[in-house]
Formats: structure tokens, sequence, C-alpha cells
């Protein structure tokens, strides 16, 4: 009854996907700069009652972490984070070495082999995961309060003492490279790839995080050590905590996890910025399949810039929204040309754009493409409406509660508050911003983003028509 | 939102609340006097609810020839009343700052909204509108049934995987609709005639056919005027019986293959069919600690023997939907290693479905799984729309409050006994029940070369 069921199961992805839609147009927001609040200090201990209560905490280790308590659940989450510890570190000749390293570290660690460390973790129903992001290596522990100690304890030797041990790192590689070929029946992966090496060109971001098949197989044990050893530290660590646990046994218990982590300060310099490449060009990979996969991008701009609430905004009417967004009512409601047309914002440490991606059958691969450019002329030439924009801030800032849907919610709003620099009270003040942003404000950012010749596309499958484009015979850093 | 409907707000309570308190999710239910079923699942971790109306009417209730007709209405929902626009009801739960959508299974068609407690009666107001007065301008027909093919195309016709599993689903329910996929097949989502859409919705959208449930910071006391008064006027309608045949006893095992081009990675699936849950219980939540001793995580059976100790496969896993009305499925999905073909991998499958038909397992597996289960329990708490879509999806397939609420402490008292019998029942092919399991192979097209050798062997 609370597992997945297989026939459904499609039908609760979406239902997933548009109510984590919401939650991701406000992650973004998290990103956006607040002056005024910036010059406010953060308060050690001070426990702001307002959207979200976060506590700022230093345990004796002097290792910094944020709490938001909830005692409502008998759950507790750890969310953490090693900054610029992200797969655009991995070496170009061991593509997929990060990911590898996310998948490996719940492998085995101290006296615990593969098995052992699973079966533990399972017959105390802990879920401890680790992740590989572009700009950084993250982690989440989730846990009954009955079994915290233990979970605790698990994931600090995790951390730690990781094992790699020949067998686990030859699984995971192998369904790595399984998930490879397996992908290569996926138009939209094959799509992403493309965006990600013809937008990045040059850059590490336009590398396969999930590795190549043959980078894969020449990662070893030691590389995967020396990663370890060199990038995850107390340095570069951020850390939250949410759910039912105080702030006493926040500070205790954070520290014994955290605290055995190397202190050498992680050396490297942060990713190199980069812009969008190949603009006002567009690629095809062409596929014998029924629908066309369309993926295009624009430069964006990030939080230290004034008008990145109005960015938001713009955002949200261009095709953000989903339904009621402008692309979502000129290609589906009004034409019928496909099941979805979204635009996000991309904001990484080295690059910020606007993407948009969609698919339409073959035959219309054309007509959409225009769709995206007309919508982007419209709104960069004519102010939008005084409802419309009304319309928008109502959504922006209304759905903002939410977010708090479950504890582990709470760790990760708290944790990527944390990661961008803002204040514990962020989000008190976010709102205001949002509703400071008038009509200008967002025909002057629709002047600068949505400008159709510095976009970037790549097609997959059989597209009609299509003027000016370049083929691509081949998918790269794929073999 | 302004709505016209307007009831009396003295409009007496003939059903009382009735506090069944249970110890998992606390749920509390009612029923109003036109049928509508509605439960309570309180949740005061921030000040939102999630709204979720559930009409027992899905794909496997499409007339012949209709096929995906329950989805195509279910998008239609979204086409306008005779007060509101094509589209307008999305963006006015986007103005209150919230998120809505709908889905479609077999069984069930379900429509949601999430948004501050605050807004909940203007969304009230909003679906008793469309559950009443839909009225979508033509025009807005075709171009629906556009977004539905293209809807079809990316999910399906798009990927291998999906399609091969519709035509295992046709391949195996004999004689039941469940063969015919949920969104429809190609030629007949372009032939819906209006007449048959009116149809569909004078119906089955009615108040006594419709489960409302209601997850967030509101209570039972709380909720119950607003249903009446936004719910109460919905009218009653004799509801025709769903045609459900059975599946007769079919003793021939299936094997289906499929060569795709766009598959460069083989993958393994089989079919079995198995009880509901609400068709039987008892079994049901044997069967349930049976696939978690299998499949439920990497130290579980399968994927313990196959990928980490044998090296076969990449991935093993065993599913089961107890969740549905008629008949659930047991499905087991695997990605052979390198060198192993799909039906090498299908015997490596079976070889440990017959040690679990013949040893059974052991009391610790059974203790711990049991375990495993009641804390997964406690975590399905932890979400706004989470238990919402346990209880509908429960309810619209037979199960009661109770059942929902009881589950930890019935799963407790699963034996090895119990997980043995179910084994024997319901994975032994050669003794199947009622209908024999379905094997299916996804491999990557012929390889050319095949070609070649064959023309290098006639030379010679």
């Amino acid at each position: 009854m609370f597992e997945k069921n297989r026939k459904e199961k499609w039908l609760i992805l979406a239902l997933l996907f548009v109510l984590a839609l919401g939650a991701l147009l406000l992650f973004w927001g998290w990103n956006a700069q607040a002056k005024d609040a910036k010059t406010k200090p953060i308060q050690i201990d001070e426990i702001h009652k307002k959207f979200l209560p976060i506590q700022s905490l230093k345990t004796n280790s002097g290792i910094n972490i944020w709490l938001v308590e909830d005692h409502s659940l008998p759950i507790i989450s750890v969310q953490f984070l090693f900054k610029g510890a992200g797969t655009y570190k991995d070496p170009e000749n061991k593509q997929g070495l990060v990911r590898l390293l996310s998948n490996t570290m719940d492998e085995g660690a101290g006296g615990y082999n593969s098995q052992a460390f699973q079966k533990v973790l399972s017959d105390n129903s802990i879920t401890l995961m680790f992740n590989a992001g572009r700009d950084d290596f993250g982690g989440s522990l989730v846990t009954l309060a009955r079994h915290k100690a233990k979970a605790f304890d698990l994931l600090a030797l995790a951390l730690s003492a990781p094992r790699f041990d020949e067998e686990p790192v030859s699984r995971m590689r192998d369904a790595n490279i399984s998930r490879i070929q397996s992908s290569m029946s996926d138009p939209d992966w094959m799509a992403a790839r493309l965006l990600n090496d013809k937008a990045f060109e040059g850059h590490p971001y336009a590398q396969n995080s999930g590795g190549t098949i043959s980078s894969l197989q020449s990662i070893t044990k030691e590389d995967l050590k020396l990663f370890h050893k060199n990038y995850l530290s107390q340095d570069n660590l951020l850390a939250a905590v949410s759910g039912d646990i105080t702030a006493d046994e926040a500070i205790k218990s954070m520290d014994a996890i955290f605290s055995s982590l190397p202190k050498t300060p992680v050396t490297t310099a942060s990713v190199k910025s980069t812009d969008i490449k190949n603009q006002n060009s567009l690629f095809v990979f062409e596929k014998d399949i029924p629908q066309t996969f369309v993926e295009a991008i624009v430069p964006a701009f990030d939080d230290k810039d004034p008008d990145f609430y109005a960015l938001q905004v713009m955002n949200y009417i261009y095709g953000g929204a989903g339904f009621g967004s402008r692309l979502m009512e000129s290609a589906r409601e009004k034409r019928g040309l496909t099941y979805g047309i979204y635009s996000s914002l991309l904001d990484m440490d080295g690059v910020d754009a606007l993407s948009i991606s969609t698919s339409t059958k073959n035959e219309s691969a054309q007509e959409i493409l225009t769709i995206i450019k007309d919508e982007m002329i419209k709104l960069s030439s004519q102010k939008v409406g005084q409802k419309e924009l009304s319309d928008a801030k109502s959504y922006i800032t209304g759905s903002m509660p939410l977010a708090l849907k479950s504890t582990q919610d709470l760790a990760s709003i708290a944790l990527s508050l944390q990661s961008k620099g803002k204040p514990t009270d962020y989000l008190d003040y976010y709102e205001d911003k949002i509703n400071a942003v008038t009509e200008d404000d967002v025909l002057r950012v629709a002047k600068r983003i949505l400008n159709p010749e510095k976009m970037m596309v790549v097609l997959v499958g059989k597209p009609a028509a299509i003027a000016n484009a370049q083929k691509i015979e081949k998918l790269p850093n794929v073999e | 939102m302004k709505t016209r409907i307007v009831f009396a707000f003295f409009i007496l309570y003939f059903s009382t609340l009735s506090p069944a308190i249970g110890s998992t999710f606390g749920a509390e239910e009612f029923t109003l006097d036109n049928g509508l079923q509605v439960v309570v699942i309180p949740n005061h971790r921030a000040p939102v609810v999630t709204h979720m109306l559930w009409v027992k009417a899905g794909g496997a209730d499409n007339l012949p020839a209709q096929s995906g007709m329950a989805h195509y209405f279910e998008h239609l929902m979204f086409k306008g009343t005779k007060t509101m626009a094509p589209g307008d009801y999305s963006k006015t739960i986007k103005i209150l700052g919230g998120n809505d959508n709908a889905f479609t299974g077999e069984d069930y068609t379900a429509f949601f909204e999430s948004v501050s407690v605050a807004n909940l009666p203007k969304v009230m107001a909003m679906e008793a509108d469309r559950f009443q007065n839909l009225s979508p301008p033509p025009e807005h027909f075709s171009s629906e049934k556009s977004v539905v093919l293209e809807e079809r195309r990316q999910r399906t016709e798009n990927d291998p995987r999906a399609l091969f599993m519709e035509q295992m689903d046709a391949a195996f329910f004999i004689n039941h609709p469940y063969g015919t996929p949920v969104i429809g097949w190609m030629d007949e989502i372009k032939n819906y005639e209006w007449n048959d859409v009116k149809k569909y919705y004078d119906t089955w959208y009615a108040p006594n056919n419709m489960i409302l449930v209601v997850s967030g910071d509101i209570s039972a006391q709380e909720l119950k005027p607003l249903t009446q008064k936004y719910y109460g006027g919905l009218a009653r309608k004799n509801l025709p019986a769903r045609i459900r045949p059975n599946i007769p006893d079919a003793q021939a095992i299936t094997d289906l293959t499929l060569h795709h081009p766009q598959i460069t990675q083989a993958q393994y699936y089989k079919l079995y069919l198995a009880p509901t849950e609400a068709k039987n219980r008892a079994d049901s939540l044997a069967l349930q600690v049976l696939v978690d001793i299998l499949s439920g995580g990497p130290t579980s059976r399968l994927y313990k023997s196959l990928v980490v100790e044998q090296k076969k496969a990449i991935t093993a896993s065993l599913s089961y939907n107890a969740n549905a009305l008629d008949y659930g499925t047991l499905s087991i999905e695997g990605t052979p290693a390198q060198d192993i073909t799909p039906q090498d991998l299908s015997q490596l499958f079976e070889e440990e479905v017959k040690k679990v038909i013949t040893q059974g397992v052991s009391d610790a597996e059974v203790k711990e799984s049991i375990q495993k289960l009641e804390d997964e329990a406690i975590f399905a708490r932890d979400s706004l729309a989470g238990p919402a879509m346990i209880f509908g999806q429960a309810m619209a397939t037979g199960s009661s409050v109770a059942d929902i609420e009881n589950w930890p402490q019935d799963i407790a008292k699963i034996t090895p006994q119990d997980v043995a019998r179910v084994a024997k029942t319901y994975l032994d092919e050669n003794n199947p029940w009622v209908r024999a399991p379905i094997n299916g192979y996804l491999l990557p097209a012929e390889k050319p070369q095949m070609q070649e050798d064959i023309n290098h062997v006639r030379k010679e």
C-alpha cells in the first residue's frame, strides 16, 4: 500500500513533477539577492519565528549547522554539501569520477563491507544517500528518531572511512555503463547531453557528469580515495538538520559526525565562469522516432544582479509557470502542439542561463521553435499586463508555504539558503522583493535575456524542414 | 472565485462525524447525503492542504473502441464551464498560490489541488462548478485531442520500454480491460465524438461515485460544513454496473519478444497475476512482505544473489501492484549483465522464485521486513499530498479507512507460513493462479553484421 505501483507510476511521477515545480520555483527564488537583508548579521542562536525558524548553531569544533526544529513527527533529516567538489572537477579522461564516488560512499565503511553496511541501514530504516551535483558534492540522511544514534554513527563512518572495496566499485561502474546504454533510447537524455556539450563547449560543464563508457572503466579505487581525501573537508562543508531534534542534541551529534573530516582547506579555485557558447546555432541529432525533443538555452544572470527578482517573475510569465505561461498557452492550449513546454532558470557557480524544453511531433518542430522565438520577442517588446504581473507575483509568493511539505524539505531549504550565502531570515523578505517588481522591470529584463539571436537550440528526432541546422552524427562523451 | 452555486448554510447534516481515529494517520471520515465519501487526514506542519477528488471510473471503464476516453475527459475538465473560460481553472489556482493537476488510472480519475488552507473554500467552489457545469467550447475538443496524441507520442511511442510494457499488458490481461492502455490507442483517440464524451461525464461524474480526500492543516469538523456547502448540492445519479469480466483460467506461459532499433541495453520483464489488497487482504499483505524480502533494497534476496554475488544482472527487482479493483500484478524487471541474455536472466530469476516456493522464508527475514514496513508507514506521514494519494488510491480500489489505518498492525501479524503459502500460490508458473505468467524480452535490433556473417557463410 505504501509502495509505488507499476501501472500508475507515470501518473504519480507526473503528480510529483507538478508538486516539485512550485518548490523549484522557490528554490530559484532563494538564489536571489536581498541587499538590505545581507547587511543584517547572522545571529547565533537567534530563532526567527517567521516563515521558517532557522537556528544558526556552532559546534565545539567550530562547524556551522543550521537547524529547523520540528517535532511533529519522530523523523530527523540531515542534509549537507561540500562546496566546489562537484562533477566539474572530473578529469576529462575520468568523467564520472564524482558520480562514482557518490555511488560508492555508502557501499561499505570502517568494519562494514558493502552488504553489511547496507544491511544495518536497512534494518534500522535509515536512508543515506550521496549525490554528485555539477558544482557541489552532497549527501542526505533521513532517520526515525529512535534510530538516530545508529544513523549518525553510520554517516560519520561513511564520511570518514569509506572502503571503496573492489566489488562495489566495479558493480557501481557496471551499473553506470548500463545506465548510459539504456539512456541511448531516451531522447530526453540525448537532448540534454547535446545541450551541455554545445552550450558549455570548452568548459568542464560540457563533460558527461555521469561518465562515458570508456572513462568509467579507467576510474580506480585510488582515484576515488584521492578525491575523497582532497575535496571532502570541514573547510568546504555546509550542513543543515531538521525534524525531531533539539539544538543541544544537534550541536553534539553534528560535531561527532563532521569533526572527523580533515580540516585541511580545499585549495582549488572555484569553477571558472563561462558564457553560453554556440549562440544563434541549431544542432540536430537525428533519430528515427515520432517526436522531436527540443532544448534551447539563452544566457541569463545570477542573484548578484539587482534584476534577479524581475528575472524570476519574467521566467514565470514566459514558461516557468507551466499552465498559464505564455509558452504553454501558445503551444499547447491554442495549437495542441505539445504535451508540455517549460522554461527554467539554470544557476550554476560558473554560468547562468534560461533554458526551454519541450517535445512535439516531427512535422511541428519548426512551428514550436517559431513560438519559442515569437514569445521572446513579444515579451521583450511589450510590457506585461498589470494583471498578468500581479498573478505571477501572487503565485510566487503565495505558494511559498507549499515548500514546507516534509522534514527533508525543511533541511533542504535551510541548506540551499546557506549555500547561496543568505541569512537565516532571508525568506521573510523574499515576498517584498518579488512584490516590488514592476512592468518596466520585467520589460527591461526581457530585453536583456529573451533574445532569439542569443539562443542555442538542440533537436533530437527526425524534425521536418528545419533551416540552418548543423547535423550531429555522434553524441559526444558517451562512448 | 465567483460561483453561481448558492447553498443554504442551514442544511442539516444527515451523516454524523465518525471520529475513527486510527494510530497511523489519524484520519476521519464522513459521508454526505448525496453519497460523497469524505476523508480528512490532519497534518498541521504548515497552513496548507491537498484537496483530492477521486472519481471511481478510469481507463478500464471505457466502452469498446473508446480507449483512453477517461483520460481525455480528465483533460477536458480543465477546459471551462458555463462561467469559466478554458484554462482559467488552473490559472485561478495559481493566483491563489496553489498547484493543481489530475491523473487517470485504470480504475479511477483524480483531481488535486494544493493550496493554503485559507483558500480551500475558493478551490471547492470551482471544483463544484466543473463537476456540474462543464462546458468546453467545441474548438478545444480537437486541440486537446492533439495534446493527448502528443502526450502518447512523448510517453509511449518515443519510449521503446513503455511501448513494450503496453504490449505485455495487452497480451497478459486476457478478456479484461486492464490490457488496454489508460491513454488509449492512437487511432481510437483520434475518433472520439463529443456525444460519447458528454455521455461519459453524465454517467460517471456523480457524488455517489466519488471520494474526497483532504490532507493537511484542517480537521473533519472544519471541513464538514465546507463540503456540505459546496458539494452537498451535487446530484446523486444512478450508476451503471462496471463491466469487469473475469480473466479465464489460462495455463499457457506467454513469451513476448521485441527487437527495437532504439534499444541498446536489453531488458527482461515478467508479469504474474496476483490478488488485490481489497479482495484478498490476507494474501495481499503476505505478498507485500514476500516482495520486501525478495526485492526491498540492496540486501534483499534478488539484488544480493543476481547482482552482488552472481554478477549476472545490473538490476533485479520485483514489485507488487496491490491497489487495483480487479487484479493485482507482481512484476519482475531485470537488466542483464554484459554477455548475459535476458533469457539467461529469466532462468536465474526462476531459480530464486523456485527457492522461495520450495524452501519458504526464515523467521528473521519476516521479522526484519515487518519492522521495515511498519517504519515506512511512519515515513508515509511525512508529506502533504502523499497520505491523500495513499487513501485515495486504496479507497478507490475497494479498501476502507480502517484497512489503511490498521495496515501496520495487520502487516505485523504475517508469519513465515503465510509468506511461503502465497509464494506457492502466486509465483509457481507450473501451477499458476488463474493466468500463467508472461515473459518479456526487449532486445536491440538484429545487428546488421549478422547479415554480413550470413553472406560470408554463404560465400564459403
